[in-house]
């Protein structure tokens, strides 16, 4: 087959895709809820596009500046809003605009992230889990059910703790790990032969330069990293879980007998039909979480294990309000310091919220075909 | 099944403790204070063999486990049992009247929305849950505290008022360790009354958090339990609506409602690092969270396994109350 007509196959492939997304886009718009939501995410991308432009920074730009004009006076506590700090100041003298503005980065980059990655590791586990079944199943589902027995913000918690600074790294080390993932999702997807061959060779090349090569270098972790990484290990069961259910049910459809009686493969039945028909709920649960998954690291940042002393985080920032509650008079004149920024975490996560769950409205088959 | 998962829970909480250094892992195994200096650290390491591979070290571990030792939490300066033991009390309070709400409004606000589905109620209660979902429950925490405290001055965070902690070190028997009802055992019903004002706002907050997921879908659940055919055969036979809803339809709408509610109550034990927290509450969760700042090890991971264990035994509650709800599953 030349490239034109995969295009055009590819094309033929995409009409009905098109078709149903433009049928879902019709029932979003009716709902005002899903307006609402996706309103309240565009103001957010706005307000992440125009950081540069609504708070100029000065140095790091993820880092809050502090006004020193004030500190000179060798004050910390916060101050109410001025015309110079629009929203006041916060402990040691962050200015609290500028927090606000560009947390906005840092939650897209947490939320988004995160339900990729989580997203990606569900997916492949999921799918390989139903599609095969037997001992492999059992074993990946097990594997789920242990991280699902923690409470997600005490595994994470634990997680972020137990990550090192640094992670030695060595050339070869990721070689072997890439080559290894690559030959077990080869083996799942019964690829042809000349694929699988170099696979092989790059394994046993990869082997070798672990034995020999001294290539080490070291992979520094942010703080917020390991937030990252420690969120996204306790996040991918969920989607395991939900993608593996969702497979089981499409499996055994006839139309899967129907493409594996004229003979596709594998590969193509997943792709092209359980994939598809699978995906929805998996995307609705996607959009929700990306507002949990900012409440958690703002919890973990709150609890003060999450972004690092003055980088421009929601979360970190009401962490910081805490210091100025001392008594009902402190409390009401620093209200500002955790009102504001806790007002944008929550507009945020109620933005994508009303967002995923008109989407559980539009897209679910069951609710849709009624 | 459950016992499988355990052993998971114990082998996942292992191999992060495994991530730590040798002297930081010989804290696991401490019982007293003066074991925690360096010479005697370096000694633990010897004796324990922290530095044997890991399947060794993974018996010896779990061993102490075994025996009720999780370990030294230098930020308390205590064992980490120890801890447990002085601090449960304080968010038994939380969990016990936090756990009920949850549950009935949850269910009540549900069945309420499915019924009258599209009617200022449902409404009302589905904008309450998306929100409520989406709340930082520290946020919440401190306007409640701004507002209650700092306004009105009429439920002051902390778990006691001053004068009732120093009344509990004089002449104060404490026969269940439990503030609440020791007050009311020693025939001190005021000390039992402010436990009560500092737990209101806890409880609160940690409802409206909560109650949030189960109202979606108690609602869910019961629409789809409205749409089946037996509620026609029911309304048919002339029942009256109310015992359509509340003996047909909810009964079998409860079910999926049961699991989600055990789940809830085992993972109130998460949300209540950050609900104490903000109070100040000095139950197990706000001794968690302070642990976690200050790298307290043994602390953090005595606090996961307690959660796993607790989510292990809600599961197998809800298991049993099955059978009371769904004789289908009595009778196989």
């Amino acid at each position: 087959m030349n490239l034109k007509e995969r295009w055009q196959e590819f094309k033929t492939g995409l009409r009905p895709r098109i078709a149903e997304w433009r049928f879902m886009l019709k029932r979003l718009r009716k709902s005002y809820l899903a307006m609402t939501g996706i309103a309240i995410i565009l103001f957010f991308v706005g307000v992440a596009i125009l950081a540069p432009v609504l708070a100029p920074p000065h140095g790091d730009p993820m880092m809050i500046p502090k006004d020193y004009d004030i500190e000179t006076l060798r004050t910390q506590e916060p101050t109410p809003p001025t015309i110079r700090h629009i929203f006041g100041t916060i402990d040691s003298q962050y200015d609290l605009y500028y927090a606000c503005i560009w947390g906005t980065i840092t939650a897209f980059r947490i939320g988004l992230l995160v339900v990729v990655v989580s997203l990606v590791i569900g997916l492949l586990v999921g799918i390989l889990a139903a599609f095969y079944g037997g001992l492999l199943d059992e074993a990946l589902m097990r594997f789920t059910d242990i991280i699902i027995a923690f409470p997600g913000l005490i595994l994470a918690m634990a997680l972020v703790l137990a990550f090192p600074t640094t992670v030695p790294l060595s050339v070869s080390n990721v070689l072997l790990a890439v080559s290894i993932i690559s030959m077990l999702i080869l083996l799942a997807f019964k690829p042809d032969r000349r694929l699988l061959l170099v696979n092989m060779l790059v394994l046993i090349f990869s082997v070798v330069s672990v034995l020999y090569s001294p290539i080490v270098f070291d992979l520094a972790l942010q703080r917020l990293d390991k937030v990252l990484i420690a969120i996204t290990i306790v996040g991918w069961p969920g989607y395991a879980r939900l993608i593996r259910g969702e497979v089981l049910r499409v499996k055994n459809e006839d139309y899967i007998e129907a493409s594996r009686a004229s003979g596709s493969t594998d590969s193509r039945i997943i792709m092209k039909h359980i994939l598809p028909n699978s995906i929805y709920p998996v995307l609705i649960v996607a959009t929700l979480d990306i507002g949990s998954i900012v409440l958690t690291a703002a919890a973990l940042s709150f609890i003060g294990i999450g972004a690092p002393d003055g980088y421009a985080d929601w979360g970190q920032v009401i962490s910081k309000a805490q210091l100025w509650m001392n008594g009902p008079g402190e409390i009401i004149k620093n209200f500002h310091t955790f009102f504001i920024p806790g007002l944008f975490i929550a507009l945020f996560v109620v933005g994508w919220n009303l967002l995923g769950d008109a989407l559980r409205d539009v897209l679910d088959p069951q609710l849709r075909r009624r | 099944m459950l016992v499988f998962v355990i052993l998971g829970v114990s082998v996942l909480v292992f191999a992060v403790s495994m991530m730590f250094d040798p002297a930081q892992r010989a804290l696991l195994y401490v019982r007293n204070v003066q074991r925690t200096t360096d010479a005697a650290i370096r000694e633990t390491i010897r004796i324990y063999g922290l530095e044997d591979p890991f399947y060794l070290q993974y018996g010896r571990w779990m061993s102490q486990v075994l025996q009720g030792n999780l370990g030294w939490s230098p930020t308390a300066s205590q064992t980490v049992a120890d801890s447990i033991r002085t601090r449960w009390p304080y968010t038994f309070e939380i969990v016990l009247f936090a756990a009920p709400l949850i549950i009935f409004i949850g269910i009540y606000l549900g069945v309420q929305s499915a019924v009258h589905r599209d009617k200022p109620i449902d409404q009302a209660s589905r904008v309450f849950s998306v929100i409520g979902w989406s709340l930082p429950s520290f946020w919440v925490g401190m306007v409640l505290i701004a507002i209650f405290y700092g306004m009105l001055n009429w439920f002051p965070p902390g778990s006691a008022s001053p004068e009732v902690q120093v009344f509990m070190k004089g002449a104060f028997v404490r026969y269940t360790g439990i503030d609440l009802f020791d007050g009311l055992l020693n025939g001190q019903p005021w000390i039992t009354l402010d436990v009560l004002r500092h737990l209101v706002l806890p409880v609160v907050t940690i409802v409206t958090i909560d109650v949030a997921l189960l109202i979606r879908v108690m609602r869910s659940s019961m629409l789809e339990s409205l749409s089946k055919p037996y509620i026609t055969t029911a309304k048919a036979k002339g029942l009256s609506n109310k015992a359509v809803i509340y003996k047909h339809a909810r009964r079998n709408a409860l079910i999926p409602v049961a699991t989600l509610s055990g789940m809830l109550v085992a993972g109130l034990l998460g949300g209540l690092i950050i609900t104490e927290t903000v109070f100040g509450f000095g139950g197990l969760g706000q001794w968690a969270a302070g642990a976690a700042v200050q790298l307290d090890m043994p602390a953090v991971l005595g606090y996961a396994i307690l959660s796993a264990v607790m989510f292990v035994v809600a599961n197998l509650i809800v298991d049993i109350l099955y059978a009371y709800i769904d004789p289908r599953i009595r009778l196989d």
